[in-house]
C-alpha cells in the first residue's frame, strides 16, 4: 500500500485569520442576500426559521472552512520537484518537476498585505497545472520565489 | 540573412479588396456606403503594405503598423505548427495565408504570427524552412531547397464512404436546433395567424412530418458541411512533420512538427460509436485545445478502423491504441452508479410531484425512464473507465456520451494533479490528471484507486513521486 505523504510545510498560522476575515466578508454578503430573500419570499410561519438557517449556515462556513483549509494547505520544494496541497472538501495535490517550471509569481493582495502574507504561484507550460501556495509569510514567500527562480533557471530547454 | 517583403505587386491585396467591396455592397448604396468601404480598404492596404517578415539569426520576425509599429519575434525552434489556408479568392489569385503556431498562450489578433496573402510558392517555401530546416539540414537537402523529392507517406485519404459518419458527429443536433429556430423566426415574421380551427386541424402526423423534414434538412446541411470542410482530406507524413490537407473550397494545409506531437486523443462519442466511427485529434505542444481545435485534427469522423490506423501511425506503435486498460474496480463503479442515479432523482421527483398534484397514477410509469437512462449511462461509464501505461505512453479512457481515449507520451507529461473529495478519500479513490503543454493542457481520468494512480505516475515519470511517498 503506497501512499503519498503530505507536503512538509504548513502555511503561516496567520493565514487562518486572513481566511477568517475573507470568508466572514463573503459569508456576510451571502447571508444578507439569503436572509432578505427568505424574509420576503416565504410564508409567515417559515420566515424566521429560514432566515435563521441561512445565517447559521453562513456563520458555520465562516468559522469552519478557514480552519479546515489551514489543516489541508501545505507545500514542499525538493531539489527536483515542487509539491503542493490545497483545498478543503476537495483536496488537490499537484506535483511538477523543477525542470518544467516556467514562471514563478509572487503576489500580495490588499488583505494579504495587511497580514504580512503573500502567495506564490508556480506555472508550467500546461494550462491545467499552476501550483499555488497561498498564505505564506511574506519573507518565506520571497525566499521561496528566489529559490525557485534560481532552480528553474538552471534547467536548459523550453520546459515543454 | 533572408529579407522578404510579402508585397511585390499591388494586385496581391485583391482578396482583401474584393471581400470588403462585397461585404460593404451588401449593406447599402450611397456615398456613405462608399466611405464605409473605402476606409477599411485603405486600412487594409496600409496594413498589407506595412507588413514585412524575415527569418534571421534563428528567429522569425513580423513587423507591421504605420503609426504604431508592432514587431513580433519568435525563435524558429519554438515553431510547432504551420497552417496554410487559401480561401477560394486566394486560390484564384494563387495566394495563401500562413499562420505560424508557437507555444504562446496569448492568442489575440495582434499577437498571432499571421501572414495574409503570400504567393503560394513563397508560403510553401516558408513552411518548409520553418519546419524542416531546424534539425541541422544536411547540405544536399539545403542545396535542393524545399523541392526535395522525398517520398510522402500517406496514411489516410478521404473516401466518399466517410460521409456516412458526418450525421453522427453531434453537429446534427446543433444544426437541427438552429434550423428549428430559424423556421420559427420566419413563421413569426410573416405574421402567420393561427386560429382555433387551424390548431385543431394540426394532427400528430403534421407535427411529426415537420420534425422529420427539419431533421432531414439538418442532416443534409451537416453532410454538406462535412464535405466542404473535409473533402479531399489527406493525412501524410513528409520528412519530420505530419501534414493534413483538406477542404473543397477553402484549402487548408496544416503541418505539425513530429517532435512537438505529445500524443493523440481518440474521440468516440456515443453517437459516433453507434455508427462504428471514430475521430482523432493530435495533442500538440503549443497548440491549445480551445479555438485552435480545428488545427489539431488528425482525422474527422471516419471509420473506426481508419481511426486506429491513423493513431497507430502517428504514435509509431499500435499497442497504446489497442492494449486493454486496467479497469477501476468496485469503488469507482459504485460511484458511477450513485452519481448517475442521483442525477436522475430530480426528474423522478418531478413526476412524483405531478402525480401528487392530481395527475393520473399511470404517470408514475414515466418515472422509470430517467432511472433506466441513468443506469445505462452508468454501465457504459463503468465499462469505459480505464487507464494504463503502454509502450511509453500514459493511456486514459473515460466518458460515455463524449467518450475519449487519450494517449500521451511519458516525456510530454509535465506534472500531476491528484484531486480527491472527502467521499473519494473515503473510498480510496483519486481523480488523476497528467498535465502537458498541448491540447487542453491535460489528460484526465476520474476515480483511480490511490495505489494505481501512484503506480501509473511512477511508471511514467520515475523518481518524481518516489520522494514524496510514505516511507
Amino acid at each position: 500500500m503506497t501512499q503519498l505523504r503530505e507536503p512538509a510545510h504548513r502555511v503561516s498560522p496567520r493565514a487562518r485569520l486572513m481566511w477568517h476575515v475573507e470568508t466572514a466578508i463573503s459569508a456576510t454578503v451571502v447571508a444578507v442576500g439569503l436572509g432578505v430573500g427568505a424574509y420576503f419570499a416565504t410564508p409567515d410561519g417559515l420566515r424566521w426559521w429560514l432566515t435563521g438557517l441561512a445565517v447559521v449556515v453562513c456563520a458555520v462556513v465562516a468559522v469552519v472552512v478557514p480552519q479546515w483549509r489551514y489543516r489541508v494547505h501545505r507545500w514542499e520544494v525538493s531539489p527536483t520537484a515542487v509539491y503542493t496541497q490545497r483545498g478543503w472538501w476537495a483536496r488537490e495535490r499537484r506535483i511538477a518537476p523543477m525542470s518544467r517550471v516556467q514562471t514563478v509569481d509572487f503576489a500580495q493582495g490588499p488583505l494579504a498585505r495587511l497580514f504580512g502574507l503573500a502567495s506564490v504561484t508556480v506555472t508550467t507550460a500546461s494550462a491545467a497545472g499552476p501550483l499555488q501556495i497561498e498564505g505564506l509569510d511574506r519573507d518565506v514567500a520571497l525566499a521561496l520565489t528566489d529559490e525557485l527562480t534560481r532552480k528553474a533557471d538552471l534547467v536548459a530547454g523550453d520546459a515543454t | 540573412m533572408l529579407l522578404v517583403h510579402p508585397i511585390r505587386e499591388v494586385g496581391k491585396f485583391f482578396p482583401v479588396l474584393i471581400g470588403l467591396v462585397v461585404a460593404g455592397g451588401a449593406s447599402g448604396i450611397g456615398p456613405w456606403a462608399l466611405l464605409g468601404v473605402g476606409v477599411p480598404v485603405a486600412l487594409g492596404v496600409v496594413r498589407y503594405l506595412t507588413t514585412t517578415y524575415r527569418i534571421a539569426g534563428g528567429r522569425v520576425e513580423l513587423r507591421r503598423g504605420l503609426l504604431q509599429r508592432h514587431t513580433l519575434a519568435t525563435p524558429v525552434d519554438r515553431v510547432r505548427a504551420v497552417d496554410l489556408t487559401a480561401s477560394p479568392i486566394h486560390r484564384i489569385l494563387g495566394l495563401a495565408t500562413v499562420v505560424i503556431g508557437t507555444g504562446s498562450v496569448a492568442s489575440g489578433a495582434d499577437e498571432r504570427l499571421e501572414l495574409d496573402a503570400l504567393p503560394r510558392e513563397e508560403a510553401a517555401r516558408l513552411r518548409s524552412e520553418l519546419l524542416h530546416a531546424r534539425p541541422a539540414a544536411t547540405p544536399d537537402q539545403a542545396a535542393a531547397g524545399g523541392a526535395v523529392p522525398d517520398e510522402e507517406h500517406v496514411v489516410a485519404r478521404f473516401s466518399p464512404r466517410w460521409l456516412w459518419y458526418a450525421p453522427f458527429s453531434g453537429t446534427v443536433l446543433v444544426a437541427f436546433g438552429a434550423l428549428a429556430g430559424a423556421t420559427f423566426q420566419i413563421a413569426e415574421s410573416v405574421h402567420l395567424r393561427v386560429s382555433e380551427a387551424d390548431l385543431a386541424g394540426i394532427g400528430t402526423t403534421f407535427v411529426l412530418s415537420a420534425v422529420v423534414g427539419v431533421l432531414l434538412v439538418a442532416v443534409l446541411v451537416v453532410v454538406g458541411g462535412y464535405l466542404v470542410v473535409n473533402g479531399g482530406f489527406v493525412l501524410a507524413r513528409y520528412r519530420t512533420a505530419w501534414h493534413v490537407r483538406r477542404g473543397l473550397l477553402t484549402h487548408r494545409e496544416i503541418s505539425i512538427d513530429m517532435a512537438r506531437l505529445a500524443g493523440v486523443s481518440l474521440g468516440e462519442p456515443a453517437l459516433l460509436r453507434l455508427a462504428h466511427g471514430r475521430r482523432v485529434n493530435a495533442i500538440v505542444t503549443g497548440l491549445s485545445g480551445e479555438g485552435q481545435s480545428t488545427s489539431s485534427m488528425l482525422l474527422p469522423p471516419a471509420p473506426a478502423a481508419t481511426g486506429y490506423d491513423v493513431a497507430s501511425a502517428v504514435l509509431g506503435d499500435p499497442t497504446p491504441v489497442t492494449a486493454p486498460l486496467r479497469s477501476h474496480g468496485r469503488a469507482a463503479a459504485t460511484r458511477r452508479f450513485s452519481r448517475a442515479l442521483l442525477g436522475s432523482l430530480p426528474f423522478v421527483a418531478l413526476v412524483v410531484a405531478g402525480v401528487v398534484a392530481g395527475g393520473p397514477v399511470a404517470l408514475l410509469a414515466l418515472a422509470v425512464v430517467p432511472v433506466v437512462l441513468a443506469l445505462a449511462l452508468a454501465v457504459d461509464r463503468v465499462r469505459t473507465l480505464g487507464h494504463g501505461f503502454v509502450a511509453g505512453h500514459v493511456v486514459m479512457r473515460s466518458g460515455s456520451v463524449l467518450r475519449s481515449r487519450d494517449v500521451l507520451a511519458a516525456d510530454h507529461v509535465i506534472g500531476w494533479n491528484l484531486r480527491a473529495t472527502w467521499f473519494q478519500r473515503r473510498a480510496g479513490l483519486v481523480s488523476l490528471t497528467a498535465t502537458t503543454a498541448g491540447g487542453k493542457g491535460r489528460v484526465h481520468v476520474p476515480d483511480v484507486s490511490t495505489d494505481d494512480a501512484i503506480a501509473l505516475a511512477e511508471e511514467a515519470t520515475p523518481d518524481l513521486l518516489g520522494q514524496f511517498l510514505v516511507p
